[in-house]
């Protein structure tokens, strides 16, 4: 017996002394040219493909992926972040993805194979050395429209992918950044997408907070994130003085879905409870004087408001040198009283600045 | 190091002497129930005083019985005598006494129930805040105000006590006794002013991190200045007077405090946190614990939660000391 011990012994520490030569010796060869050897690969992809497979949420988590605006915020997203390497409908992958280990696959091939929830974790939490990073946020809500840009991905047509992700010309005086933002926003800050917030009703204060807090990261978005690192710093103010000085389109929003919903968050935004603030006080409509880091919310995007506001109630976003407000006034919001407010703003003509 | 033995016993000494003296000066000042003004919170002491004064007799009583047993008479008792002392003492005794005191108790102790003389305060226990409203006899909508009660004196007041999250308890010493307030469940006191004078009450029931912090002022008054102080409170809030209380008045507007603080008379509704309409008018800031002082204000609106910890408030630290001047003259000037 301790005849075997011993042996046991010498043979690890032979094991480590080797491991130690093959680290401290630099006797691996990392040379991505070189290769793994054979049966290395299929281990590892083997190793990928079961660990999402354990890890990815139920499929009940999965939201609707075919609301309106999803697949298009999707493709914008992905058209900035993840094309580089993936590729997309109608385009070739160009020599720099080709040359990597392991080989990032094109995106019509990549997405074969997966569940929505399980591409959800993907693009959420990366693949630890494969060059696949993680999602640029610790909020996961928004990689929900690239999942839904993902399902739609294999049948999709490169006229239809370039028609969802081209860039507007830039206007005369315009930032120069500003065709990158508008490809979402829209040149005016009008996007005709739900699932992106309008920017025309809001004052200059408000945007250029955003686009900062957006920026740092304090106040968290993965694809906002990325936004708002990819254009210079130094354009942020151009960029959110282009926006607010933006004629207001106060043409009434669509049709009212749901009048009595509506109806109530009216009540609720304009009186408040004694547990909920009144929400006109800070936001509008009429509202004669405001502090200008305070967001309008009449005409806002109905889908964005309910997010945000849950977002809020959840003590998740931050933002901002009074976001401590806001944490306060939504900590009590139960997700009919979200549903409602949204509903009644996202009613609203917007106001004139 | 330690103190040895002897210091130790000095400082006990010393201490036993503090301790008194700190005794004593809860006997008088605005929350004491030895310094009454109100008729319950006399009968409540004059059952503490005879109570008090039988207590101090019977343990004269107990002791010399004891000493004179122990130590001046102690060899065998005639076994009749023992069983006298021992029935009558042990059991006669006591069953006289307690059944006297708990008739007599019973007897005068203050109805919490009593039906008052038309004046009913509706108030809800918040954290850590007072949200008070007056119906006067046939109103049909009450007199909103906040942290600080006043009542005519001679009459009995009925208050209706709520609370809306976790269990509070009303108390005003000078007045009476304490009513726990329970969310869900309203319940009742009544009381009835005796004396002109300020007061104070503090919430009896520990009720959160700023439990302490939960008081409010008690204005006793004649019933004609009482009228005249409530017409007041009825009204409108004043229009700001002044530069600065006008730009105060601007800054309250344009910071959304109206979300949730009303001031009657403005565009300011909201129902969260205490009325201001006549904020200027009491007698403190923050419920019962500030004096209302410019400096105080300011300190308030500019870090509440270092003041009151939790408190639902937000602090409004991105304020300017000139923002935050004109704001709390506006608020002040709202008597």
């Amino acid at each position: 017996m301790k005849r075997v011990i011993q042996t046991l012994a010498v043979l690890a520490a032979v094991a480590a002394l080797a491991g130690a030569a093959v680290v401290l010796g630099g006797l691996y060869n990392v040379s991505a040219r070189a290769g793994h050897w054979p049966g290395v690969p299929f281990v590892l992809h083997t190793t990928y493909e079961q660990s999402v497979d354990l890890r990815a949420p139920s499929e009940a988590e999965v939201p609707d992926l075919k609301a309106p605006g999803m697949v298009a915020l999707g493709a914008k997203h992905f058209d900035e972040s993840c094309r580089m390497c993936h590729a997309a409908p109608g385009l070739e992958r160009w020599a720099i993805p080709q040359v990597m280990v392991p080989e990032p696959p094109h995106i019509t091939r990549a997405v074969a194979g997966w569940t929505a929830a399980e591409l959800h974790w993907i693009v959420d939490e990366g693949v630890k050395m494969s060059g696949m990073p993680h999602w640029p946020a610790a909020r996961i809500d928004d990689v929900w429209p690239v999942v839904a840009f993902l399902r739609q991905v294999e049948e999709m047509s490169a006229t239809d992918y370039a028609d969802l992700t081209r860039q507007p010309a830039r206007p005369e005086g315009a930032p120069d950044a500003l065709p990158y933002c508008a490809t979402c926003h829209g040149i005016t800050g009008r996007s005709d997408n739900p699932q992106i917030p309008r920017l025309d009703i809001q004052d200059r204060d408000y945007l250029e907070q955003a686009l900062r807090a957006y920026a740092d990261g304090s106040r968290d978005s993965g694809i906002m994130h990325v936004a708002a690192t990819r254009v210079p710093r130094a354009q942020l103010a151009d960029l959110a003085a282009w926006f607010a000085d933006q004629p207001v389109d106060t043409a009434p929003a669509a049709p009212v879905l749901d009048e009595g919903l509506a109806e109530d968050g009216a009540v609720l935004a304009r009186a408040g409870t004694t547990e909920i603030p009144a929400c006109v006080a800070c936001h509008g409509p009429g509202v004669a004087r405001k502090d200008e880091t305070f967001p309008r919310l009449a005409g806002q995007s109905q889908i964005y408001l309910a997010q945000q506001l849950r977002l809020w109630r959840d003590g998740v976003r931050g933002d901002g040198r009074q976001s401590d407000l806001m944490v306060k006034a939504a900590e009590d919001l139960t997700d009919d009283d979200i549903a409602a407010l949204a509903a009644w703003y996202a009613s609203l003509p917007a106001e004139a600045r | 190091m330690l103190p040895d033995h002897a210091t130790r016993s000095r400082m006990s000494g010393a201490g036993k002497i503090g301790l008194a003296a700190l005794t004593l000066t809860g006997c008088g000042g605005p929350q004491s129930v030895l310094n009454t003004a109100g008729s319950d919170a006399r009968v409540l002491l004059t059952m503490l005083s005879v109570m008090l004064v039988g207590l101090v007799i019977i343990w004269i009583l107990v002791n010399g019985m004891m000493l004179f047993f122990n130590q001046l008479q102690t060899g065998a008792h005639e076994e009749r005598y023992a069983r006298y002392l021992i029935v009558g003492g042990g059991i006669f005794f006591p069953t006289l006494v307690i059944t006297a005191l708990l008739v007599w108790g019973l007897s005068i102790m203050p109805d919490q129930r009593a039906p008052g003389d038309g004046l009913r305060v509706e108030v809800t226990g918040e954290q850590w805040w007072w949200r008070i409203a007056y119906w006067p006899e046939g109103a049909e909508t009450p007199v909103i105000a906040a942290n600080e009660i006043r009542l005519p004196v001679g009459q009995r007041v009925e208050f209706d006590l709520k609370s809306a999250r976790v269990i509070h308890s009303f108390w005003i010493p000078a007045l009476g006794g304490k009513m726990d307030m329970f969310p869900g469940r309203d319940t009742r006191l009544s009381l009835e002013p005796t004396e002109v004078g300020i007061f104070r009450g503090q919430c009896a029931e520990f009720c959160g991190a700023s439990h302490a912090l939960m008081a409010f002022h008690v204005v006793t008054m004649e019933p004609a200045d009482f009228d005249a102080w409530l017409a007041a409170q009825a009204a409108p809030a004043m229009a700001p007077d002044g530069d600065l209380a006008r730009r105060g008045a601007a800054i309250f507007a344009e910071q959304g405090c109206g979300a949730c603080h009303a001031v009657r008379g403005s565009d300011a509704s909201g129902q969260v946190g205490p009325d201001l309409t006549h904020v200027g008018s009491r007698l403190s800031l923050g419920a019962g614990i500030l004096a209302p002082t410019l400096a105080n204000y300011m300190a308030w609106i500019d870090h509440t939660g270092d003041i009151k910890p939790e408190v639902e408030m937000p602090a409004y630290d991105h304020l300017g000391d000139d923002e935050l001047t004109a704001l709390a003259t506006y608020l002040m000037g709202l008597k």
